[in-house]
């Protein structure tokens, strides 16, 4: 019997896996890899004179290889094999903006017309000449479904001047100078590999080099390493000195990319623990700097939960956090107080966006004004779980809320699953969320203010569900004004900061600042705060070695 | 014919086995409330791109119609796309797995050329310093988990010493400098085959730590496996009776005693080099080694649920297949061993 009934069996798999021999049910698009070389090749190994290679360890993620798509931590190598029509320059610096793939532009009384002369002699490393119609496919498409599409919200199509002028349209006016220096959603791309891309959507995955930039990607390891050859038609050309291949070593953890620094076996790195700096700080191997960042830490009140629906309460604990201890001890002093949501030296920040200062008493009388005296409440706190800076920050806030009375239960998660339930059901998410944001591009009015805090059916970044009609206002008013009158954009965007002060929907912690540590061998680092997902432009450095 | 009907017969129950855990592997990755769409993206998804993507991944569809259109194509040999490279999960697993299987293999090497002649020494001389001595590493190997023992091998020979490299498969310049030449894709078996003797020394300088830390735990276990059996073993009136011959120490110890005792330590073996498949996912992540463990532990936490399932039905197989390997080793062993 027992026989019978495995033969059985055996005879049921063997339909089964028949079955199995038809046609695939459904089509996956399998992106093409790179031919391997032919096996075996049994000869003497090969000593070829060392290039100069710069090696850097990171802890950046690739999640596409698609530089319309992109909108990850990836920016990090698509924004050295791609470029912008320009770059814009840090505060302070002479010039707003640096050409690169557009020499010069201008736009109408009105900002809704924006003419760019492009840059000639130009090749993307597919062999495609730049012209005009790249720009026009490259932002159209990016505007259509690229990862950073919402940029171009005001995008009415890229019209072909000829061959090297192109004019982009608008529905409304905006600082189109800004958008096209922006990291994400404006790389120019090769004519030739956005078509094909139509065909294919994996199409870059193979992945596919097609920009302008002075590196070429020439090997791609998941999760190991990048490896980037010198352009050679690089229109910027070559100096002594430059790398010839850029080595990126893909590691995740802080301590083992200083282990590889310390040793040598890499010149620059991303990701050093915080509290292991200060030792490089005065080694004379090294330079050591220290620069603002477009990093800030808030917290989001959820204002659609009691007692947060009572913006006395929201005040109250806005007085309760410890500033200067978190900056202290979450980021060893390696920060400053925020004045509202918009990192300072970011359009439209100001010294006249107020401040909470850290007064236990305050906050105590604002909870009795509000029906609470002594606190006597819970508090939900879901933070990131992953961000070492959120988790030290995290008991600091439980502690000092204890202190008025208000006691704070901390339920880590990952940021996807936490925003995925906050967004899906709000009023049953958490009381309070930690969390960091940063601009897209230059603009934290349109970016900052407008994402974090503006009223939408469909919450995005607004996490703390606040919807004040006024300040809606503003901030519409504020970005239509933004190109044609700055100076009334400005005065809206600060009445706005000061709304979201007094309102407190969210309490505004601190705008980080970013250590570089470069070895002394390396020339050339300069720092821009307006690409603060691209630590390092290869082009820029050279070696002294 | 026992051994047929033994093969056939493992054959079906896999398969109900490898349902079982697709089944469970499946359900739970659903369970954690989180839309792998956003990973796909990336972490600043626009609300109408979520659902595209979505959609795109079938992610809309019932979770029965979703688990059925995968084991459909898993019969077609297609195990889907990472949804963070990607690619498919299959070629991800190739690419992956010789690096894994190198460090297994080594691992494994090590395992039986020190595991069990520190067990037979450890037998040979009972009670003596010898015995103490290996007892005692056997005991620190399979009590020290590998993540610690591996942090702290990396403190003493890379950071201490400078005798040993941080991690990776070999050095960064050896790259350009004496790039090795894929035949297999095993990086020491290529740099032999190929023989780019800078690149063979490199690489196994790079093996030695991860390796090490790898068979710390079996070793220690094989250790302790081969001395019991051969203490056992070496009671025995034949092992006497060889002694009273005058038969060298040497021969009554490797030829007669432990051929006999091997079989329980082979079983030992061959499931320490199942456990070691799961064991090289901590080792990979602190030697940055680029296997199947790294690829699982970033699947794990980015919820790239194609990879997961993918990566899990590959482990249950390679489990299912490395026991009855097992199983028909030692039957080959010893014929008193009855499969059926």
């Amino acid at each position: 019997m027992k026989k019978r009934l495995y033969q059985f069996t055996l005879l049921m798999v063997a339909v089964l896996l028949m079955s199995a021999c038809g046609p695939a049910g459904t089509e996956t698009s399998v992106p093409t890899e790179p031919a391997t070389t032919d096996a075996p090749v049994v000869t003497e190994a090969p000593t070829e004179a060392a290039p100069l290679v710069l090696k850097i360890a990171m802890a950046a993620a690739v999640t596409t290889w698609d530089p319309v798509k992109s909108f990850s931590t990836e920016v990090a190598y698509l924004d050295n094999m791609y470029e912008t029509l320009l770059l814009i320059n840090p505060p302070g610096s002479a010039e707003e903006f640096t050409p690169v793939l557009a020499t010069s532009w201008e736009s109408n009384a009105d900002g809704t017309e924006w003419t760019f002369h492009l840059r000639p002699d130009v090749v993307f490393h597919d062999g495609e000449a730049f012209t005009a119609e790249a720009v026009k496919m490259s932002i159209e498409a990016i505007a259509d479904h690229g990862g950073a599409a919402f940029i171009w919200w005001m995008l009415d199509h890229v019209e072909v001047v000829d061959d090297l002028t192109a004019k982009f349209v608008l529905t409304s006016s905006a600082p189109i100078d800004w958008i096209a220096s922006s990291a994400d959603g404006s790389r120019i791309i090769s004519t030739k590999a956005l078509t094909a891309a139509t065909a294919d959507p994996n199409y870059f995955e193979a992945p596919v080099d097609a920009g302008t930039g002075a590196y070429v990607l020439e090997s791609y390891k998941a999760d190991q390493e990048i490896v980037f050859d010198r352009f050679d038609d690089y229109w910027g050309g070559w100096k002594p000195g430059q790398f010839d291949k850029v080595f990126v070593q893909l590691v995740t953890e802080g301590i083992t990319q200083q282990q590889l620094f310390d040793s040598g076996q890499v010149d620059l790195v991303t990701s050093i623990p915080r509290e292991n700096y200060l030792p490089y700080k005065d080694n004379p191997n090294y330079t050591y700097h220290v620069e603002p960042s477009f990093f800030n830490y808030l917290v989001f009140f959820n204002t659609l939960r009691p007692p947060l629906d009572n913006v006395l309460v929201r005040q109250a604990l806005s007085y309760a956090i410890p500033y200067q201890d978190i900056i202290d001890i979450a980021v060893k002093g390696l920060g400053t107080q925020s004045r509202g949501p918009v990192p300072q030296g970011v359009w439209p920040s100001s010294p006249d966006v107020k401040q909470y200062t850290y007064d236990i008493a305050k906050a105590q009388e604002l909870l009795t004004q509000a029906g609470h005296p002594g606190g006597g409440f819970t508090l939900n706190m879901w933070y990131v779980s992953n961000n070492d800076t959120i988790v030290a920050l995290v008991p600091l806030l439980k502690d000092s809320f204890a202190q008025i009375g208000v006691e704070v239960n901390l339920v880590p998660m990952l940021w996807a699953p936490l925003w995925e339930q906050a967004k899906a059901d709000p009023a049953n998410a958490y009381d309070i969320n930690p969390n960091m944001y940063w601009p897209t591009y230059s603009d934290a009015g349109s970016d900052n203010l407008w994402s974090l805090f503006y009223w939408t059916e469909s919450p995005f970044f607004n996490l703390s569900f606040w919807k004040n009609d006024a300040y809606n206002a503003l901030i519409d008013e504020a970005i239509t004004k933004t190109v044609i009158d700055p100076v009334t954009a400005q005065a809206k965007y600060i009445e706005a900061m000061n709304m979201l002060v007094d309102e407190a929907p969210g309490a505004y912690l601190f705008d980080t600042k970013a250590v570089y540590i470069i070895p002394k061998y390396i020339e050339g680092f300069k720092y821009n705060l307006n690409y603060p997902f691209v630590p390092y432009f290869y082009y820029q450095l050279t070696s002294t070695k | 014919m026992h051994k047929l009907e033994f093969i056939l017969r493992r054959l079906v129950s896999s398969i109900f086995v490898l349902i079982g855990v697709s089944i469970i592997t499946f359900a739970l990755s659903r369970v954690v409330p989180s839309n792998p769409a956003v990973l796909y993206i990336g972490p600043r998804a626009r609300p109408e791109d979520i659902v595209r993507v979505t959609k795109l991944l079938g992610l809309d569809q019932p979770l029965p119609v979703q688990y059925f259109i995968y084991m459909r194509d898993l019969l077609h040999g297609d195990l889907g796309t990472s949804i963070a490279t990607k690619r498919p999960v299959l070629q991800e697993i190739f690419d992956r797995a010789p690096a894994s299987l190198e460090l297994l293999f080594t691992g494994m090497f090590l395992v039986v050329v020190i595991g069990v002649p520190l067990g037979v020494l450890s037998a040979r001389w009972q009670g003596k310093p010898v015995d103490l001595v290996t007892r005692t590493i056997s005991i620190i190997g399979v009590s020290i988990p590998a993540f610690f023992l591996g942090l702290v091998f990396q403190i003493i020979f890379f950071q201490n010493l400078h005798w040993l490299p941080l991690a990776t498969q070999y050095s960064t310049d050896l790259r350009f400098t004496n790039p090795i030449l894929p035949v297999t894709n095993f990086q020491i078996l290529d740099a032999m085959l190929t023989r780019n003797w800078v690149a063979l020394k490199d690489t196994a300088i790079h093996i030695i730590l991860p390796a090490i830390t790898l068979a710390a735990y079996p070793i220690g276990l094989v250790a302790r496996m081969t001395r019991a059996s051969m203490l056992e073993v070496l009671e025995q009136d034949y092992i006497r009776t060889a002694r009273a011959y005058g038969t060298k120490e040497f021969i009554v110890t490797y030829f007669y005693a432990l051929k006999n005792a091997i079989s329980p330590t082979l079983t030992v073996i061959g499931l320490t080099f199942a456990y070691a498949l799961t064991g090289t996912f901590f080792v990979e992540i602190i030697f940055i080694w680029p296997g199947l463990g790294m690829f699982t532990v970033s699947s794990l936490l980015n919820l790239d649920y194609p990879a997961i399932m993918g990566m899990t039905l590959f482990g249950a197989t390679a489990y299912v297949l490395i026991n009855s390997i097992v199983d028909l080793l030692q039957a080959w062993v010893d014929p008193r061993i009855n499969l059926v």
